[in-house]
């Protein structure tokens, strides 16, 4: 949206975050000027993509670097076809990278890349590891650089590590350890909150890359997406106002009650319906 | 309306551009049909839709009580409500209780793409037969290795008369009419394969669709396939932009080291011709190493085997290919439905709303003539998607439960649906008779 929206959007948020986004804000009393309602679309996907990370609300057991998630893209920007052109461009020019989730079927996170590089970090540095510590530099240097996809086969991954110096099986294994690769070799059978599945083939040589330290916040992410879903469900007409429920508190989720109404609403789970006294939000019926 | 038609006349608007815009208009009034209605004497789910390519008349239906019935959409059977709404009963239909007939469900029913003499079915007790549509007779029968999922026949063929059959076994099988055997096979799918579609540009390139997510196109002439769908190729846009320096496009586009993709060796064409109907499975040369090294003993059709890509999370659940053979559509267990410019190979990256599609069962996809619409089943109904813009233009909802197959006629610019709930539903723009009164009608009321 506009500027003053942009401004307004971080104000009167009840958890501040620690890297404020340009322009200095003056506390307002009482209302919270920033709402969800105003700031539900955006023209552009990078403008979509900052502010929502901007947005990302801060945790207190884990430290993360803010991700964002695809289908809170697709709330956000109208036409999605663009959102995927973009962020396949962006992507292409090494701003951002895309994560394969395992919760859900289709699930991305985006991360920009200096936002991932820093989380590489704090998780390298707690590793304290002493042998394993030029693996994780050949991994930034050579692998992340290079290979931009959200997978890499075993021969690939083995080649391009190489280029840093002579790699042993156990540094695959480290990096495993640290989080930052998965292998693909299990049969996932995942039950999004629809019970709609997909089948993953076995395929012992493929790895996805992943986010470390990421897996307590996943864990809030499908626990809530059930919960705001549950508690709509409950209500007599499956409604209600975005304004009040932006208020709630989710019990299960570490994550903020407007990440999860972004991501069911771009996944298609919840619908927005514009009435005379503001967005409702309602569970939609397939 | 009357303005084009006038223009027409004096030659300012060209026939082709009119008849594209009475079709295109008549499209986007599509609702439910209220002066045509087919009786469907299925028992169980409608699991294939066909209406015949050469008069476009016959409707061919298969289900899942193992019947398969044709019905004529053209001519009604008898009238009813004063005449005002058509009913087409079924011409005739082959059940369990035909001796030769199919005993589990039949998941594909096609006409014989030259005349409505034969047809086509495959179900899920193995086997294929092909009828004789006027004694209702089967006269061949070829027995595969698993439940059939899908069958197809091209419809540009001139030299062969091949139906490429899609099972649960991880080859495709091609059978041939004219023999009465199995002709070849195509190997290189992980797991089952639910769909088969036969190019539109060309007679000897055959795609397919498996479980494991693959989506490979195969020319029937030689060994291997030629092409996998990978989901992280992209291009951004209807084709590929013309690169400024070929290098740094092959770095984005090109496939990474280790995948077996031999885009230009030419192999020699190893047809393994099985006599008489004998479905033994050959595996290929050297099946699949686990080291890279021992990749040069393949043969070099073969190296397809390698390639892992996947085009979509989940199983490939439908394609259709458009028209003009220049895009592909495919939908997946995951929901999603994917535009591939096939010349190129890349997802074109538009994103169709879909938010589930059917994930265990093979759904049929239709295209409009001018390949600006597709209609696909969405759960219990049918959405018809822009396909450039991937923007829903309109939503069909009828049925009581999931829709499995759609087929539009463009002639009559209309769309037959089938589904679980037993029923054929057709999906017509609104008479012009019906316009007319409501029109005069309403200028009475205003006068009087």
């Amino acid at each position: 949206m506009d500027k003053t929206s942009e401004e307004a959007s971080s104000k009167g948020k009840k958890r501040q975050r620690d890297q404020q986004p340009t322009d200095p804000q003056t506390n307002q009393p009482h209302h919270q000027i920033f709402s969800l309602e105003d700031n539900l679309s955006f023209t552009d996907t990078l403008v979509a993509l900052r502010m929502m990370r901007a947005q990302f609300p801060r945790i207190d057991k884990v430290s993360i670097q803010p991700f964002i998630l695809r289908s809170q893209l697709y709330s956000s920007v109208k036409d999605r076809t663009q959102v995927d052109r973009e962020l396949e461009s962006l992507r292409r020019e090494k701003v951002v990278r895309i994560f394969k989730l395992n919760t859900g079927q289709d699930d991305h996170a985006i991360m920009f890349l200096d936002d991932y590089l820093n989380q590489m970090e704090n998780v390298v540095k707690r590793l304290e590891e002493k042998e394993g510590d030029q693996v994780f530099k050949w991994f930034r240097t050579h692998v992340i650089d290079s290979k931009l996809e959200p997978s890499i086969e075993h021969q690939e991954l083995y080649t391009l590590l190489s280029l840093g110096g002579m790699v042993k099986d156990g540094h695959i294994s480290l990096l495993i350890n640290a989080g930052l690769l998965i292998l693909k070799s299990v049969v996932l059978w995942s039950f999004s909150v629809l019970a709609s599945y997909t089948r993953q083939l076995i395929d012992p040589n493929m790895y996805w890359f992943a986010i470390p330290n990421i897996g307590s916040v996943l864990k809030g992410l499908s626990q809530g997406r059930k919960e705001v879903l549950s508690f709509l469900n409950r209500r007599r007409y499956k409604e209600m106002m975005l304004a009040s429920m932006e208020k709630k508190c989710l019990r299960f989720s570490p994550l903020d009650m407007r990440f999860h109404l972004r991501d069911l609403i771009g996944s298609g789970h919840l619908k927005t319906v514009q009435t005379s006294t503001g967005l409702l939000v309602r569970v939609s019926k397939d | 309306m009357w303005k084009e038609i006038g223009d027409r006349e004096r030659g300012i608007l060209r026939p082709k551009s009119f008849t594209t815009r009475i079709k295109s208009n008549r499209i986007r009034t599509l609702q439910i049909s209220n002066h045509k209605d087919i009786v469907s004497p299925h028992r169980a789910s409608i699991n294939s839709l066909q209406v015949d390519l050469t008069e476009g008349r016959y409707l061919l239906s298969g289900a899942a009580d193992a019947s398969a019935a044709v019905y004529d959409v053209q001519r009604a059977t008898d009238y009813e409500g004063g005449g005002l709404i058509a009913k087409h009963k079924c011409l005739f239909v082959v059940d369990k209780q035909h001796e030769h007939g199919h005993k589990y469900a039949i998941s594909s029913a096609i006409w014989y793409p030259v005349d409505t003499g034969l047809f086509i079915t495959g179900s899920h007790d193995h086997h294929i037969n092909v009828w004789d549509t006027n004694t209702t007779q089967v006269v061949m029968n070829f027995k595969m290795p698993g439940k059939v999922y899908r069958t197809a026949m091209s419809s540009l063929a001139t030299t062969h008369m091949l139906i490429a059959a899609g099972t649960e076994d991880v080859q495709v099988r091609l059978c041939d009419i004219a023999s009465g055997a199995f002709s070849h096979t195509l190997s290189g799918h992980r797991d089952g394969v639910m769909t088969v579609e036969w190019s539109t540009s060309s007679e000897w390139v055959l795609v397919t669709g498996g479980c494991d997510g693959a989506i490979r196109f195969w020319d029937i002439r030689r060994a291997g396939c030629f092409l996998v769908l990978d989901q992280s190729h992209s291009q951004l846009g209807r084709r590929p932009t013309i690169p400024e320096h070929s290098a740094t496009n092959k770095a984005l586009t090109s496939k990474s080291l280790s995948s077996g993709q031999n885009l230009n060796a030419k192999p020699r064409a190893q047809q393994r011709k099985l006599a008489n109907g004998n479905g033994t499975k050959q595996s290929p040369v050297g099946r699949m190493p686990a080291k890279g090294s021992l990749r040069q003993r393949l043969h070099p059709g073969m190296l397809s085997s390698l390639d892992r890509a996947t085009a979509h999370y989940g199983a490939v659940t439908g394609l259709k290919a458009t028209e003009d053979g220049m895009y592909l559509l495919s939908a997946g267990s995951d929901s999603r439905l994917r535009l591939w410019d096939v010349e190129s190979g890349c997802n074109t990256l538009v994103n169709f709303e879909t938010v589930r599609l059917q994930a265990g069962k093979p759904i049929q996809l239709a295209t409009s003539q001018d390949s600006a619409l597709v209609f696909v089943p969405c759960m219990t109904a049918v959405k018809a998607f822009d396909v450039w813009s991937g923007n829903t233009s309109q939503t069909f909802r009828g049925h009581y439960e999931y829709v499995n197959s759609c087929w539009f006629s463009s002639q009559e610019q209309e769309l037959y649906t089938g589904g679980n709930d037993k029923q054929i539903l057709v999906w017509s723009p609104p008479r012009m008779k019906d316009l007319l009164r409501i029109g005069i009608t309403g200028v009475i009321d205003i006068c009087s």
